[in-house]
């Protein structure tokens, strides 16, 4: 499959198809990958497909300029067509390499069922339903479920719905829909100021580093309400009221068209479980409208649309 | 002259120097490790701590601090500024983030001593723990520092299994030393034992760069647009290297005003960020790959240039948290070695 | 503790009213001049459209310490802008459904559609909004008791 993937990847650019190609390679450190952005055809040998090809590369699509050919998985390509719904981004302006995803790995969650860091596993491989971490030298199994983004356990499109060329075969998924929106479920169920109360103790961490808003594809202002002085939304001191209200705002801005890739979540360095909030919007999206961001390229984008008749339970 | 500390004796300390001081030891918060006010009572981070994410220099320079506030009245502004700083203790601190904080120094100390920052420095004591475990991103060896000794900090603990081995290094660790109770002699052969742990940490760090003539090799490189674009290319501005590196120090200022009284805060600000140079007229670094090459150059060129040290301890948090992987190291191996060109 | 209750005794919510101009503030004009009687707790900011809302006016509201917010426009079919109050219906469910899921009482963000006639409407709209937050009680969401200042260190 990667291979096949380099193959493609360097036609493309030797046929003149593309200006930069832009895929996973090996990271710096274990179990990681990082995105490569390149010209140079050379450089399609070091493309590579693993467990670990986290990031949403459609990222880059509104900040390169030429046409791309980009990896995407199916979270991916939705943001891909997120972003042509928001013309962002012209279809024929980019090639896109689908690569089906049977999940991806979470190396924190691999961590703690193993109790050791990163760099002291050894191994960790993905074989069906069972994730096999192997730390020195003595391999132990877990249910793929145990390990996996919790994104990934309810992934519903595995395999890229919009592509222009298919890397591989439709890929299987561990499904656990259930454990997949477990924090969010915790959450419905306690009263509102315990919810409340929660999400305080969570944002007192924040650091404002915006990462969440800078891995988002979706975040694509040239400036962002937080960056307006006038008038002066959220103060930019990382107290944890203008923390909450920054990213209750974000998300709000960015519903119907996140994908809930989990990328804010990964990349948050405090660890705030920003997922129980993307796919809760999600889902008011969905329960409310039927609207599922990324499926239909033709779709105005979500709050640029409306329907004569919807919503009235909810006005006065 | 060295003593030594049973590990299950670690709580009975810190709660003893917990009378005199305010103590922050390593704790996990949601699985991210930080440091934090001691509880009192857990010391299960001897388990596990390695290092921390937001480095120790939040207690010097803290994500957020009050400067003063103020009131308008009748004749004018009442400024008022916060009151007596706490003397705290900082235990757990490693070598890598104890270098990042005198090297901090310089530059609070530099044309304006900063109150604030020095005020604390002044105020606190710092526990250093000699590494045993270095992570595959540490570097810290490949700058000049040791990931087991310290000139940086007041007492430094070197692990020997079930002890700690306690040494001074300032006067101030000295007399803390002096005035605490519940420690033992250590033994010749407990002195060769921490010295043969040090050895084995050190040979641990595996992650190295070259810093030779980096300065120079990096002036040479700084209109090179294409290399810098091509480093910067993954790289999305956002400010993970910067908050969380212990030797990062760029902040915002901003008042706020609520009707009649206001205050002024400093919080954390990062070179990354787009509009970080954004002045009326123009922003200087508005593409991402002046951005980039300002972070690199500020560490390894511009700062070895104003202060003969450079601003990087080897830490490796950059490389362990940057959301895409983007990795110093590799930038610093691949700066173009044109040194020969230039001279000739 | 005397003090506090007195204060709390004496506590009227503030609530903010995003008016639309050709009905919402219309029919609150109406109401005045036809000596419809409402409580005096709203406070009244008038947009062209109930469209031009963004959820940060809600959010900022909340967080400078108002205890609710109102966004009233004209009823579905008859903005005079067409469609503003359509975008405005989809940007108000999404934002009611998700602040109340973070734990904001729902009687803190309330909308309606309110023409320029409906002066009785109006009135009774604030009357009811008003009566549920004095039932909910005083914002405290964005309140801190604890120290603000960072002398001992954050993060």
């Amino acid at each position: 499959m990667e291979q096949k993937l380099r193959d493609e990847a360097k036609a493309l650019l030797e046929q003149g198809k593309v200006d930069y190609i832009i895929g996973f390679a090996p990271g710096s450190l274990k179990f990681t990958t990082t995105p490569l952005i390149t010209k140079d055809k050379g450089d399609a040998d070091r493309l590579v497909i693993n467990p670990f090809i986290v990031n949403n590369l459609s990222v880059f699509l509104t900040e390169i300029k030429g046409r791309v050919g980009i990896v995407a998985k199916g979270c991916d390509s939705r943001s891909i067509v997120s972003l042509i719904q928001d013309n962002k981004v012209a279809r024929e302006g980019v090639i896109i390499l689908g690569v089906p995803c049977p999940g991806l790995i979470d190396v924190n969650r691999a961590e703690k069922l193993v109790g050791k860091d990163r760099d002291e596993i050894d191994d960790i491989t993905r074989d069906g339903d069972k994730i096999a971490i192997t730390v020195g030298g003595k391999k132990k199994e877990f249910p793929a479920t145990e390990v996996l983004f919790d994104d990934c356990l309810s992934c519903e499109s595995p395999t890229p719905e919009e592509y222009d060329i298919l890397i591989g075969e439709p890929a299987q998924l561990a499904c656990d829909t259930e454990l997949s929106r477990e924090k969010i479920k915790q959450l419905e169920g306690m009263p509102l100021e315990q919810r409340w109360e929660f999400w305080k103790g969570e944002f007192n961490h924040c650091i404002r580093c915006y990462a969440c808003r800078q891995v988002c594809p979706a975040c694509f202002c040239e400036r962002c309400f937080v960056e307006e002085t006038e008038p002066q939304w959220v103060h930019p001191v990382p107290r944890w009221q203008d923390n909450l209200m920054f990213q209750i705002a974000r998300i709000l801005h960015v519903a119907g068209r996140c994908v809930d890739c989990g990328e804010c979540e990964r990349a948050c360095p405090v660890n705030i479980p920003l997922r129980s909030l993307t796919k809760k919007m999600d889902e008011i999206v969905y329960d409310l409208f039927k609207y599922q961001a990324g499926t239909d390229k033709e779709a105005k984008p979500f709050l640029t649309a409306y329907e004569q008749e919807e919503a009235e339970d909810l006005i006065r | 002259m060295s003593r030594k500390i049973s590990k299950k004796d670690i709580g009975k300390l810190l709660s003893q120097w917990g009378e005199k001081f305010t103590v922050f030891a390593p704790a996990k918060d949601e699985g991210m490790a930080k440091m934090a006010e001691w509880d009192g009572k857990d010391t299960s981070f001897l388990d596990w701590y390695r290092n921390t994410v937001v480095p120790p220099k939040a207690n010097f320079l803290p994500s957020m601090e009050k400067m003063f506030s103020f009131r308008q009245g009748e004749e004018g502004y009442q400024l008022e500024t916060p009151s007596e700083i706490d003397k705290q203790l900082v235990f757990g601190i490693r070598p890598c983030d104890a270098r990042a904080l005198s090297i901090l120094d310089m530059t609070f100390e530099d044309a304006y001593e900063d109150p604030y920052y020095l005020g604390r420095r002044k105020n606190s004591l710092l526990i250093g723990l000699g590494c045993t475990n270095p992570c595959d991103s540490c570097f810290c060896t490949s700058l000049g520092i040791s990931p087991t000794e310290s000139n940086d900090v007041d007492l430094m603990f070197t692990d020997i299994d079930d002890e700690f081995l306690i040494e001074e290094v300032t006067d101030k660790g000295k007399e803390l030393l002096a005035s605490t109770s519940g420690l033992e002699e250590t033994t010749e052969a407990e002195v060769t034992k921490a010295k043969e742990a040090k050895e084995k940490a050190y040979s641990r760090v595996t992650r190295t760069i070259n810093t030779e003539a980096i300065a120079d090799r990096l002036l040479a490189s700084f209109d090179n647009q294409d290399f810098w674009e091509q480093i910067a290319a993954k790289c999305l501005s956002c400010g993970i290297c910067t908050l969380l590196c212990p030797t990062c120090y760029c902040f915002d200022i901003n008042d706020e005003l609520v009707g009649k009284e206001g205050a002024r805060f400093r919080s954390w600000d990062s070179c990354g960020f787009c509009l970080y140079t954004k002045m009326p007229m123009e922003n200087p670094r508005h593409e991402k790959w002046h951005r980039v090459r300002q972070r690199v150059c500020h560490k390894y060129e511009f700062y070895p240039m104003n202060f003969d040290v450079i601003a990087c301890t080897g830490c490796g948090r950059c490389i362990r948290l940057c959301p895409v992987n983007w990795d110093i190291t590799q930038t610093l191996e691949s700066v173009p070695a044109e040194l020969e060109k230039q001279k000739a | 503790m005397e003090q506090e209750t007195k204060k709390e005794a004496k506590w009227e919510p503030k609530l903010l009213g995003f008016l639309c101009r050709w009905c919402s503030y219309a029919g609150a004009d109406l109401a005045g001049t036809s000596r419809k009687k409402y409580p005096a707790n709203i406070r009244i900011i008038r947009i062209p459209c109930s469209g031009r809302a963004d959820p940060l006016f809600i959010l900022k509201a909340l967080r400078m310490g108002f205890d609710g917010v109102l966004i009233s426009g004209c009823h579905p079919g008859e903005c005079h802008y067409q469609t503003g109050n359509y975008y405005a219906r989809r940007r108000i469910a999404i934002t009611k459904k998700f602040l109340e899921y973070l734990g904001i009482e729902p009687e803190r963000f309330q909308a309606s559609w309110c023409s320029a006639s409906e002066a009785i409407k109006f009135a009774e709209v604030v009357t009811d909004v008003t009566k549920g937050l004095k039932e909910v009680g005083p914002n405290r969401l964005f309140i801190d008791e604890r120290e603000e200042h960072g002398a001992k260190a954050s993060g």
